[in-house]
């Protein structure tokens, strides 16, 4: 199980691996942490012409609050975000979240840009991003731009990034004192890919909920965000039989990819269960009563 | 003729709880795996493997593979039967199914070998078999076994007429009788899908063949069977006596290594294609899909017969089990089934009907169990379906039935015997250890106060071991060839320094631990330390009868081989004892690994004393005492009878017989289905255990698998004869994560047969768990009217499951 032949770049700061993209177009494929790539490699299901290796790209590799915006450089590894105070305090979703993502091995050598990019809709992160209203930063030869995560995510394992462009950063807004958040998924065994997950943050003005972002993975071509069921819950006081009307409303119109580990019509009863305890957690948390 | 074993005088190392002598070798990576070793001007070869179920070759192109820089060859399997014979196949009608190293005329099932290149690096063969262009012509798969079976089904081997291997019923005692004598009668449908042992290291071997003299040596982390080998040398086209297989640590097998040799054979015949060591390890996905060693793929309909008050009295089995595209051990895995097919239960009579077909999957070969596994899952489950009807405990209809005590040696009723055992000794232990009693308690509790659905489990199953081969061919009335020892052997060599070299012939680096095994049984022998022994493995070609790992028989069979070789040797020692203390033969004692005068224990010889002598001063001794010391020993099977004409009465051929009683406490969350544990125990009788250490690796390496195959392992093949499931993304193994912490027990009633009363318990973990979990699973569920009649249960089947009950609650 030995990849094809391909050519090798290791270039050493964003600009350089910038400056491949262009010049290679479609021919160069970006190496992050090779957790999802090398598989893909082996199997031969790609056979990339020309790695692009961003690993030696150190000054992407950092996690800071800006403004108050979690910024997250591309090749931060996911080990370095689950252990990173700064995150948790700014967002102890992506945090929770990221303790899903396979085992701490391939954490270990697992990115945050990678993760994004990569666009599996079974991902953790890709939902939180979507979650939080948390944007991705492209860089280019021409420059920068930055999109929402709404925007990024364009299909299964498709993004908005054109083919000389880098994802160098992803931006988490902060969400104000007392939020709630929940992240919960269902795997099959320890570390094995999402049939669902689901992520939620709310918070509580008094007794009703003022703000609520309810997303999904593993259940579409995309990780989705329940803005029909989000609007079901603002304004209101929390109740079982809210969180089991937003559950059913987030699961009324979704399109799970089967596969052999579940069928949709499983998937999508996992994934009303799995929305309706997470709200059941978030809410709890923003109350105070969990920690 | 059987004898009784007496009870020996203490032991002193076996049953002490030693370090493996494997660890800091294995756990340190030291092991000598195959994928490390290289030879100069190693060759390395990859498989171009068929996408198709079911297709006819019609041409194979390899030119543009040939010319690719760094190839050396490209074989065909066109080229491969010209290069070979067909592989070895203990199965029925071979002929008719010929099963070759490469796909010839047709592919069979998707992963099947079509052609096989080699190249100066595996990257380069890789490569080149993209380069390779094969045409095929689709022809329709035959994929459920139930309609392989039908008589217009295409057929797998045209030459066979019929997709049904074998088939039979065989019928034990009064069936008909005393199933119209019973008061109650419940049936079931059930069915176990397949799985396999997951090695970390996949099948290699690397082949090297001197044209100079002929010898072809090939290096290999799998086989047993060794004295079967001369078998691998007609399937390459060398004499037996030229043929050399040098064993290498196996990196896993739990029986999917068994017999495992088309790996070997290729890497022998592309050794002798290209005239260069050729290497040939199998990738994660060749192993899935091209093992030849998947498990058992089974579909029952099976009947008990019980009184009213909860006498267990007859079984009926029919079972139709989806032999994939070859049968290469024929039908052995129900022979296995067979010799405990009634379990610890006083079960008069028994009607077995098999029919064994072939479809285009991946053949089966061996899974720890061997197909045991699926016969106690089977009546531990309708076991649990009668204490349900007669609305009994389910411990106290088990314990009502047990075989008691005093009935051992109790022949079952096709003439398998039990050597002997205690069932209730076994299940009053595990009660105790699992607080059954409380958790029953806690069950209740949960149940009312939290809405919590946790079920007990409880399976109390048999552990056969030590097979004889006749369980192979006394399903026909003309065997080909009715071999009934299968033999194993040591030689022993004490050096002139007193140290002790012992020289195994078996392919045996398996996970039970042979080099600890021997020197625990050598240390007991010579009264030394373990770590005096050293342990090596011979190759094939100057190897004593062998036969290696396997249905749990290695450490008995080795343990009857180290007491014969050990008794020759210190039968030369007091003779050379006798003349250097001047002492009459019968002064003499054995005494902390010297000898010793009876009474005097001052004046005595260390071993190293009379190796010194024996090796060296040969003239200084009586003359009938020559040069050395050391010996071998041929041990063959210890109590194995030959089965009737008739085939009434299969006669003894699994007779060390352990048991066990796994109880499991798991919560089932009913909104998803996914099953977690609360606690798991398990307490097993082993008779005599050499190591419990050791053993309790065994019993708990077992029960991930038997979780596995439970609740997470199947090969799912799709209904154009796909295999869904060719990585670990798709098939999915436990990890150390999904596996409870497990308490484990261990009642020792010793074999009155074997060499210190050791029964084999290699596998017993996973002939257990499966029925253990499943009882817990319907425990858990059954407020809800709900039990597990398929395997592996998923959470998605499960929740089908719930969800059925409750539609028919509420119709």
């Amino acid at each position: 199980m030995k990849p094809a032949p391909f050519n090798y770049h290791a270039p050493s700061t964003t600009e350089e691996a910038v400056g491949l993209l262009a010049e290679l177009g479609s021919q160069g494929r970006i190496l992050a942490g090779g957790q999802s790539l090398f598989q893909l490699m082996n199997f031969r299901v790609v056979k990339p012409e020309n790695l692009i290796d961003i690993n030696p790209v150190s000054e992407l590799d950092y996690i800071r609050v800006d403004d108050g915006t979690l910024a997250i450089g591309a090749r931060t590894r996911q080990s370095a975000l689950e252990r990173s105070t700064e995150a948790a305090r700014h967002s102890p979703l992506i945090v929770e979240a990221v303790k899903n993502v396979a085992h701490p091995s391939v954490r270990n050598r697992g990115t945050v840009g990678g993760s994004v990019a990569y666009a599996d809709p079974a991902s953790e992160l890709p939902a939180v991003v979507l979650t939080s209203g948390g944007e991705v930063v492209l860089t280019g030869a021409d420059g920068q731009r930055t999109l929402s995560a709404g925007d990024f995510f364009r299909g299964p394992y498709t993004n908005a990034c054109s083919p000389d462009e880098l994802l160098t950063e992803v931006r988490l807004p902060r969400w104000p004192d007392g939020t709630g958040h929940a992240f919960l998924e269902f795997q099959r065994k320890h570390g094995s890919y999402a049939l669902v997950g689901t992520a939620v943050l709310v918070h509580l003005d008094g007794e009703s909920i003022d703000r609520v972002a309810i997303s999904l993975c593993g259940v579409d071509q995309t990780p989705v965000r329940a803005s029909r069921a989000e609007d079901l819950v603002r304004g209101n006081v929390p109740s079982d039989g809210l969180f089991e009307e937003a559950a059913a409303e987030a699961t009324s119109d979704l399109h799970p990819l089967p596969d052999v580990k579940g069928s949709a019509a499983y998937r999508l009863k996992l994934a009303r269960v799995y929305v309706r305890r997470a709200l059941e957690l978030a809410v709890s948390r923003a109350k105070g009563e969990r920690p | 003729m059987v004898e009784t074993r007496e009870e020996s005088a203490e032991r002193k190392w076996v049953g002490k709880s030693i370090q493996r002598i494997e660890d800091p070798r294995l756990l340190l990576g030291r092991g000598g795996y195959i994928d490390d070793m290289r030879l100069p001007g190693m060759l390395h070869a990859a498989l171009v493997r068929s996408p198709h179920a079911h297709a006819r070759i019609k041409s194979v192109n390899v030119e543009a593979a040939r010319r690719l820089p760094g190839v050396t060859a490209v074989v065909t399997g066109e080229e491969a039967a010209e290069l070979c014979n067909p592989m070895p196949d203990f199965g029925p009608d071979p002929t008719r199914h010929e099963w070759r190293c490469l796909a010839k005329d047709k592919v069979r099932y998707v992963g099947e070998g079509v052609a096989a290149v080699v190249a100066e690096s595996r990257a380069v063969a890789e490569d080149a078999c993209d380069l390779v262009e094969v045409e095929y012509e689709p022809l329709p798969p035959v994929v459920d076994p139930e309609a392989a079976m039908e008589p217009d089904s295409p057929l797998v081997h045209d030459a066979l007429g019929s997709n049904i291997a074998y088939e039979k019923t065989m019928v034990f005692g009064e069936v008909d009788r005393d199933f119209e004598g019973a008061d109650v009668v419940v049936s079931d449908h059930l069915r176990w899908h397949r799985s396999s042992g997951q090695p970390l290291e996949t099948v290699g071997a690397i082949g090297n063949f001197d044209p100079g003299s002929g010898m072809m040596t090939i290096h290999v982390n799998s086989l047993t069977f060794t004295s079967y080998l001369f078998m691998v040398a007609n399937t390459l086209k060398v004499p037996s006596n030229r043929l050399d297989i040098h064993p290498h640590p196996a990196g896993g097998s739990f029986g999917s290594k068994f017999w495992a040799v088309k790996v070997a054979i290729i890497a022998g015949m592309l050794a002798k294609h290209t005239g260069r060591p050729v290497k040939f390890i199998e990738d994660r996905v060749d192993n899935i899909s091209n093992s030849d060693h998947h498990g058992s793929d089974r579909t029952y309909q099976v009947e008990l017969a019980a009184t009213r008050g909860g006498i267990l009295k007859s079984l009926r089995v029919k079972v139709v089990d989806d032999y994939g595209a070859y049968i290469q051990f024929g039908v052995g895995h129900h022979g296995n089934a067979l010799a405990q097919a009634v379990g610890p239960y006083r079960i008069g009579s028994l009607q077995y009907e098999l029919h064994a077909v072939l479809t285009n999957k991946c053949q089966q070969g061996a899974y720890r169990g061997f197909g045991s596994e699926v016969q106690n899952w089977v009546l531990e489950r309708m076991v649990d379906l009668m204490a349900r009807e007669l609305e009994m405990d389910p411990v106290e209809l088990r314990r009502k039935n047990f075989i008691q005590p005093d009935q051992f040696p109790y022949f079952i009723p096709n003439g398998n015997l039990y050597d002997s055992g205690n069932y209730e000794g076994v299940l009053d232990k595990a009660l105790e250890l699992s607080d059954y009693e409380s958790w029953r308690e806690e069950q209740r509790r949960l149940r009312e106060e939290e809405g919590r659905y946790v079920g007990i489990g409880i399976c109390t199953a048999q552990e056969r071991s030590v097979f004889s081969a006749t369980e192979f061919w006394f399903w026909f009335d003309e065997p080909a060839a009715p071999v009934t020892s299968m033999p194993e052997s040591v030689t022993l060599d004490v050096d002139a320094m007193g140290n002790i070299t012992a020289t195994l012939y078996s392919c045996a680096f398996w996970g039970n631990s042979p080099e600890t095994m021997v020197a625990q049984l050598v240390a007991e022998e010579f009264d030394v330390e373990p770590s005096q022994v050293n342990v090596v493995y011979s190759g094939t070609n100057q190897g004593l009868p062998a036969t290696g790992p396997g249905g749990s028989r290695f450490t008995v069979m080795i343990a009857g081989a180290v007491q014969g070789a050990s008794k020759k040797i210190k039968d030369k020692a007091f003779k050379i004892a006798e003349h250097l203390l001047e002492a009459a033969p019968g002064d003499l004692e054995w005494s902390e690994g010297g000898v010793a005068v009876k009474g005097s224990p001052d004046r005595r010889k260390e071993l190293s004393e009379i190796a010194m002598a024996a090796h060296l001063f040969k003239h200084s001794l009586p003359d009938e005492i020559e040069s050395g010391l050391e010996a071998d020993q041929v041990y063959d099977h210890p109590y194995t009878t030959m089965p009737s004409e008739d085939r009434k009465n299969l006669g003894v051929f699994y007779p060390f017989v352990g048991h066990a009683c796994h109880i499991p406490v798991v919560e089932v969350d009913i909104e998803t289905g996914k099953v977690s544990f609360l606690r798991y125990t398990a307490v097993h009788d082993a008779g005599t255990v050499v190591n419990p250490r050791s053993l309790n690796g065994h019993i708990i390496g077992g029960i991930a698998q038997g979780l596995g195959t439970a609740l997470l392992e199947e090969f799912v093949y799709d209904e154009s004869g796909q295999l869904l499931t060719s990585s670990y993304q798709d098939y999915l193994i436990p990890s150390a994560l999904d596996v409870p912490e497990v308490v484990v027990g261990h009642h020792e009633t010793p074999s009155p047969y074997t060499v210190h009363g050791i029964k084999g318990a290699g596998e017993g973990g996973r002939m257990m768990a499966p029925a253990a979990i499943s009882s817990a699973i319907d425990d858990a569920l059954r407020p809800l009217g709900v039990r597990v009649r398929e395997l592996p249960a998923t959470p998605e089947r499960i929740l089908g499951w719930i969800e059925a009950a409750q539609a028919q609650s509420s119709s």
